[in-house]
């Protein structure tokens, strides 16, 4: 656990300035073919200071964490500022205060041994090796990741958090009757340290024969009809959905930037069927997927609404584009590595799920796909998406019909939510994704199973 | 211990005595100092101290990796302690080694000594300069930073590297604006050794300034056909790294599901594509002097004539599968121009897309790709037409390297790489 070294130096903090203090672990196992290709452990910590003056930053880092250089990084940080303010001259007010307190740590920090990884990835590929003996390749990689936080700010709230995630990712490789390889992966794990997440390694099992049983369909599969078309999405694209198509555009940088956002707050976008949440700690009564309690300018964390009935109803903020549009910030500014300055980010973005039956969803289509997996996800500012689909069903006649190949859908989100006409009643969370934008960023994201029209991919 | 090479022996000295028979150690400790600008305003100043040392062990015949970034006596043994942890937890693997040793040498690259308030000037004369020349242009941010490092790789065989360089990364993301209208963004980045060039003379840039500016109004492409492609440098390089990343890497050769596997010294591409990675060659910034794992770099050819003359393995595939290793790890990659103008390439093509950026799914390990293309024009009868938007396009990238009508003369060097523009044949397009 990170000893409190900053909040000393609290007094000596001018202007909105923060102090950080922070360890990021990294743990690494990866089977291939039950050779071990990578055993990594990684720690990155130390300490930083941000300055704000006149509507420019200063900042500075260094990974020692002692009295000595937490002092050297406060003036590195003070010295850019000033740099920038004579350089720049902005003259802005200060930042909006945003009360006072603290939150305190709500976990305890732990590490995990490498062996109990090991042991667990040499127990899994031993099973999959013993029971699909006619897989072309099997690769599992287990990915411990946590950041732990230590803040104290000139004005704000201050705060010692910690994040630890946990992941095994199942990667199975098959031949098709062409000879050409077919895969399929999936991730399985949320937040927590490996013990609490993953109790055996027999409790994979399941799941694993699931993803067998997927493969050889899809190694079956056919590559589906390019156009535009109806489809259902599991609720695993509408986690990226929400987060790519939709949750960017209204990050407020990116608005001053001139995203798709910009002209349309307090309009339709989308259905009215549709609202939007980026959630801050806790979801629909339940802990979210990565609880933030307070950000990194030190701004106590609330759920900021995006879209309510359709409406686009607010953006994501830091509190300096919280001023400028006029809105309060809700603990949106995160920063990854302790030598990052904090960035608007998501934290657990989600459509809320609504009142249909998945079966009924699909019995509504008579020439469509239902999409079950994604592999990835890009976004413009223009709203314009596109996700990779890695699984999926033919839907004919309201009925499921052959897997198909890899495809990529896409569509321009304030369009295509604008076609959403049934939502699940149920939903579905993932956190195992890191969403890049300058730095990394763990981020949770969940919604429903959706139906709408897309563009998709194929030959 | 002071210096890096101090922190490596000491290191090195330490994992011998808990146990390890072989280990090697990379020390490296540098300072960056960083402009941010947000919305075509400058935003911030970042310095960085940077420190990390990476640490593997084998311990009979088993790996353990460390990474830390702190370089204290006490942090260094506690690394040392974990990665032998880890290495006596792991499997044996006899494919595992340290490099052999070869002459140890010391190198130089790029701007050593940096000049901030240039870079800082640079920047705000760039600002101006798209103020000016391209109006509609917001830089949605740009990140201009002067970096230098100061890396020592040594390990129990007695090789000892030691790398110091410095270099100016300069990197914009931009879209355009007029009215309630916006283009898609796009991105440029560049690596320098000097400033005694205007920024917006790097590169690509002033042909993607321009380029955005006329994708304000786009049209989405209504229909479909099978037809051409011309992907440009700034597009070729991810198209590039996807194709050797899935059939020349390490994985996909170790569990033998590369399409190429058997195919080296063979045919693999059009006779009109070749392919090298060049980490010495004089235009790459500070370009890589020795990989990972210790082996002292050299340029390399990948595809030469379309024969596949090397995979792009590390020295631990190469063991494990008997193909030699690659020469280097970078990604300074070069693709030899060809003999006609981009003019005259456009000409040639009587239907299919100038194709700038591609966002799309990762493709599968048989070649198949679809996705959207982003930043993209129509090309008809020889001539760039509509900007597009909604537009996807799919094929797979083995046809696609087989299927090449042309390479440009002329070429674009970033500082990463020399590409020239490829006009290829049968990828399908759709719209709507």
């Amino acid at each position: 656990m990170i000893q409190d070294r900053v909040s000393p130096f609290k007094s000596l903090l001018k202007e909105h300035t923060e102090l950080r203090a922070q360890v990021n672990t990294n743990r690494a196992v990866t089977m291939l073919n039950g050779n071990i290709v990578s055993n990594l452990r990684s720690e990155e910590s130390g300490v930083s200071a941000r300055m704000y003056k006149g509507g420019v930053y200063g900042f500075a880092s260094g990974a020692e964490y002692s009295d000595e250089n937490i002092r050297k990084v406060i003036l590195a940080a003070e010295e850019n500022a000033n740099f920038m303010d004579s350089r720049i001259k902005k003259n802005k007010p200060m930042l909006p205060t945003v009360g006072t307190g603290k939150k305190e740590l709500l976990k305890d920090v732990r590490d995990i041994e490498q062996k109990q990884l090991i042991n667990f990835a040499k127990e899994i590929d031993e099973y999959i090796s013993k029971t699909y003996s006619d897989l072309a390749s099997r690769t599992i990689a287990i990915r411990c990741d946590s950041m732990e936080k230590l803040l104290t700010v000139s004005d704000g709230f201050d705060s010692h958090s910690l994040l630890p995630r946990s992941f095994v990712y199942i990667f199975l490789t098959a031949n098709a009757k062409d000879g050409t390889p077919v895969e399929l992966y999936k991730p399985f794990g949320g937040f927590g340290y490996f013990d609490e997440v993953f109790e055996k390694p027999e409790s994979l099992h399941a799941d694993i024969d699931s993803i067998y049983t997927d493969l050889m369909k899809k190694a079956e599969g056919v590559y589906c009809d390019a156009g535009y078309k109806d489809v259902v999405m599991h609720p695993d694209l509408a986690g990226i959905l929400a987060h790519e198509a939709v949750g960017h555009t209204a990050e407020a940088d990116l608005v001053l930037g001139g995203s798709v956002a910009v002209h349309n707050l307090g309009k339709p976008v989308a259905s009215q069927l549709v609202t939007m949440v980026d959630f801050a700690h806790t979801a629909l009564g339940e802990q979210a997927p990565l609880p933030i309690y307070v950000d990194d300018e030190g701004t106590p964390a609330e759920d900021a609404v995006l879209i309510k009935d359709g409406i686009l109803t607010g953006y994501m903020n830091n509190r300096e584009s919280a001023q400028h549009f006029g809105m309060k910030p809700q603990g949106n500014a995160r920063a990854y590595l302790f030598s990052d300055e904090p960035l608007i980010r998501m934290r657990n973005t989600a459509i809320l799920p609504g009142k249909d039956k998945l079966e009924d969803m699909i019995a509504s289509i008579d020439d469509g796909y239902y999409l079950t997996k994604t592999n990835n996800g890009q976004a413009d500012t223009t709203g314009e998406f596109m996700f990779g689909v890695c699984m999926g069903y033919e839907i004919k006649n309201g009925k499921l019909g052959r897997a198909i190949r890899d495809t990529t859908i896409s569509g321009v989100a304030f369009e295509m939510l604008k076609t959403v006409d049934m939502l699940s009643d149920d939903m579905l969370w993932t956190c195992s994704g890191m969403c890049g934008k300058k730095q990394p960023m763990p981020v949770g994201m969940g919604g429903p199973a959706i139906k709408c029209k897309v563009s998709i991919g194929g030959r | 211990m002071k210096t890096n090479k101090e922190i490596a022996t000491y290191a090195l000295d330490a994992l011998k005595k808990s146990g390890a028979e072989h280990a090697q150690c990379l020390v490296s400790s540098g300072k960056v100092d960083e402009f941010n600008v947000d919305s075509g305003e400058f935003s911030l100043m970042r310095t960085l101290f940077n420190s990390s040392i990476t640490m593997k062990a084998l311990l009979n015949g088993k790996k353990g990796v460390i990474t830390v970034n702190k370089l204290d006596k006490e942090s260094i043994d506690n690394a040392v302690c974990d990665c032998i942890s880890a290495a006596d937890s792991s499997v044996v693997d006899e494919a595992e080694a340290i490099a052999p040793k070869e002459e140890n040498e010391d190198f130089i690259s790029g701007v050593i000594t940096p000049d901030k308030n240039k870079l800082f000037d640079r920047i705000q004369e760039f600002m101006d300069d798209v103020k000016n020349e391209y109006p509609k242009i917001v830089l949605e941010q740009s990140v201009s930073k002067y970096s230098n490092t100061e890396s020592v790789f040594m390990n129990t065989n007695g090789v000892n590297y030691n790398y110091t360089r410095g270099h100016y990364d300069i990197s914009s993301t931009f879209l355009a604006r007029d009215g309630e209208k916006s283009s898609s963004f796009n991105g440029y980045g560049v690596l320098l050794d000097s400033l005694d060039r205007k920024i917006i003379d790097v590169g690509m840039l002033r042909t993607l300034l321009e380029e955005s500016q006329n994708q304000i109004d786009t049209v989405p492409y209504a229909g479909k056909f099978v037809g051409k492609v011309i992907i440009t440098p700034a597009c070729l390089m991810d198209i590039v790294l996807t194709a050797l990343g899935l059939f020349t890497s390490d994985s996909t050769i170790i569990d033998g599901t590369s399409p190429w596997k058997s195919m080296l010294g063979k045919q693999v591409a059009s006779d009109k594509l070749s392919i090298s990675k060049k980490p010495l060659d004089p235009q790459i910034v500070c370009g890589e002097r020795f990989t990972g794992e210790g082996f002292k770099s050299a340029n390399m050819d990948i595809i030469k004539d379309g024969i596949l003359e090397n995979f792009t393995l590390s020295n631990y595939a190469s063991r494990k599968t008997g193909f030699p290793r690659a020469l280097n790890s970078s990604y300074n990659l070069f693709v030899k121009p060809g003999e006609i103008s981009l003019n005259e390439l456009t000409k040639s093509c009587d239907r299919g897309i100038l194709l700038n950026r591609f966002s799309g799914g990762q493709p599968s390990t048989n070649g198949d790709f679809s996705g959207v293309a982003k930043n993209s024009f129509l090309i008809e009868n020889g001539k760039i037409t509509n900007a597009l938007s909604e537009t996807m396009i799919s094929g797979n990238l083995i046809d696609l390297l087989n299927s090449i009508i042309g390479v440009s003369s002329d070429t674009i060097c970033d500082g990463y790489s020399v590409l020239p523009y490829i006009l290829f044949d049968g990828v399908t397009v759709s719209g709507k």
